[in-house]
């Protein structure tokens, strides 16, 4: 079942307009055009190396892009800006490769940049810190430090990590494509979890059952360009470029 | 002439007066080329126009001879109205000339931490002084615990270059020694053992050190 979607307010989260990236001579993103409105929830799936991480990392200016529009949360972005830190704090980033500080403890992950960034005390981020490591389920590991803790577990810890900062946005970049089997589906529990509170969210990701059960809009890109979007009652049961059925065909069976 | 061995133990209280400057020459020559090489590193990061410039000082710092910086410094120095103790010059010196390899190996220390790490420190809006100081440094003082071990002793074996700009450290007090007594082997098998003892002792301290801060084996 769908969840309800939540487009009715006209704010864009994300806008894309004719985006643009080159590695080199190699163009990764073809203008993409995209709009996210606030409360929307996204997926993004393709094959690999069609520019879905690129896409999605290009919205934190991890990538840079070379020609086009971006705009988020209101602020137009651009190679070199000013202020580019303050920004980043309102978006939330999730790791395929969870990326926590192996040198610092579950909590000290999570309250690093709300001292350091949003300039909170300490007992105030340590407080923020145990209410997000309680709604990814995993107070008990406060302090403990990353490789004690599972795969899954970890994953959870840097979504809770990047909810402290209170983000206006969440990106997942296959958050569980480095996970065995059995703890993805702890990880999509609390991002499902995360859909429900209303969280605007642009995942990459191959779980087509999350994307069924979660997702207000699929996009679907190859070589760098969004080739099919719709919503997902209509992408599963009939998907109309030849390149998302092949696509389904291989995933879905 | 015969090595005397009872000569040897006899001048070892005379030559042995330098070595509290070997010493400290040597810890601040140390502190003061990490600390020197850290800046070079984090500036030759900082931004791609100044990469170019500074991996050219620290090229040049690295291809001409220690000694020849030293007495550049100590005779040059003055020209600039600059007068400063032989021991803080040489020191110097030293600090300047190891510089240029420690550099090199913050460079490999922080190449060594894993891209994503920068990434999520980024990601989660750290300044940029913020993520070198909480996420890269911590992880890279564990990658290049080793080597600076290794840099310690040779700035320690490199202290007796002082000597050519008068600074009175153990090859300084053995070649006073030498130059009263016309005896050279005594003097300078003394140096070479208290150089050595003094190795082993460093070596012995730094895989104390090591153990206790978890460093012999990859944390992750």
């Amino acid at each position: 079942m769908a969840l309800q979607t939540n487009s009715c307010s006209g704010n864009a989260a994300v806008t894309m307009e004719q985006l643009c990236k080159w590695y080199g001579s190699f163009q990764v993103l073809h203008n993409v055009d995209l709009s996210v409105a606030v409360g929307e929830r996204i997926v993004v799936c393709g094959p690999s190396g069609s520019g879905k991480s690129t896409l999605v990392r290009c919205i934190n200016q991890l990538e840079t892009h070379e020609k086009g529009r971006l705009i988020v949360n209101g602020v137009e972005l651009y190679k070199g800006m000013k202020g580019l830190a303050e920004l980043r704090r309102d978006v939330g980033m999730v790791f395929q490769q969870f990326n926590l500080f192996p040198h610092l403890t579950v909590l000290d992950n999570c309250t690093l940049a709300l001292v350091r960034a949003r300039k909170l005390a300490r007992d105030q981020a340590e407080e923020i810190a145990m209410e997000n490591l309680k709604k990814v389920r995993i107070p008990e590991q406060a302090h403990k430090f990353p490789t004690q803790l599972s795969g899954g577990q970890q994953q959870r810890v840097a979504i809770a990590r990047a909810l402290c900062m209170k983000p206006k946005l969440m990106l997942f970049d296959e958050p569980t494509s480095a996970l065995d089997p059995e703890m993805i589906k702890e990880v999509l529990d609390v991002m499902t979890e995360l859909a429900r509170d209303g969280m605007t969210m642009i995942c990459v990701t191959h779980e087509m059952g999350f994307a069924r059960e979660v997702a207000d809009r699929i996009i679907f890109m190859d070589s760098g360009r969004i080739i099919e979007q719709a919503a997902p009652s209509k992408f599963f049961k009939n998907p109309e470029h030849p390149r998302a059925q092949q696509f389904l065909g291989q995933m879905l069976h | 002439m015969n090595f005397n061995f009872s000569f040897a133990i006899e001048i070892v209280p005379r030559v042995l007066e330098g070595i509290g400057n070997t010493v400290m020459i040597a810890i601040i020559s140390f502190i003061g080329a990490a600390a020197l090489g850290l800046f070079w590193e984090l500036l030759r990061r900082s931004h791609a126009t100044v990469r170019p410039v500074v991996q050219f000082v620290i090229d040049a710092i690295r291809s001409t001879p220690a000694l020849v910086q030293i007495y550049f410094l100590f005779f040059v120095l003055p020209y600039y109205g600059v007068t400063l103790p032989a021991l803080l010059v040489g020191s110097f010196g030293l600090s300047f000339y190891y510089s240029g390899y420690m550099s090199e190996v913050f460079k490999a220390g922080i190449d060594a931490v894993p891209a994503g790490q920068s990434e999520a420190a980024q990601s989660l809006g750290l300044s940029w002084a913020d993520m070198i100081r909480f996420v890269i440094l911590p992880q890279m003082l564990r990658n290049v615990a080793a080597p600076l071990g290794a840099y310690s002793i040779s700035i320690l074996k490199s202290t007796p270059l002082l000597a050519v700009i008068s600074v009175p450290e153990l090859l300084g007090s053995a070649l006073d020694v030498a130059s009263d007594t016309y005896r050279y082997a005594e003097p300078m098998f003394d140096v070479g053992v208290l150089f050595l003892a003094m190795s082993l002792v460093a070596v012995a301290g730094i895989t104390q050190l090591e153990r206790r801060l978890g460093l012999t084996a990859p944390s992750h």
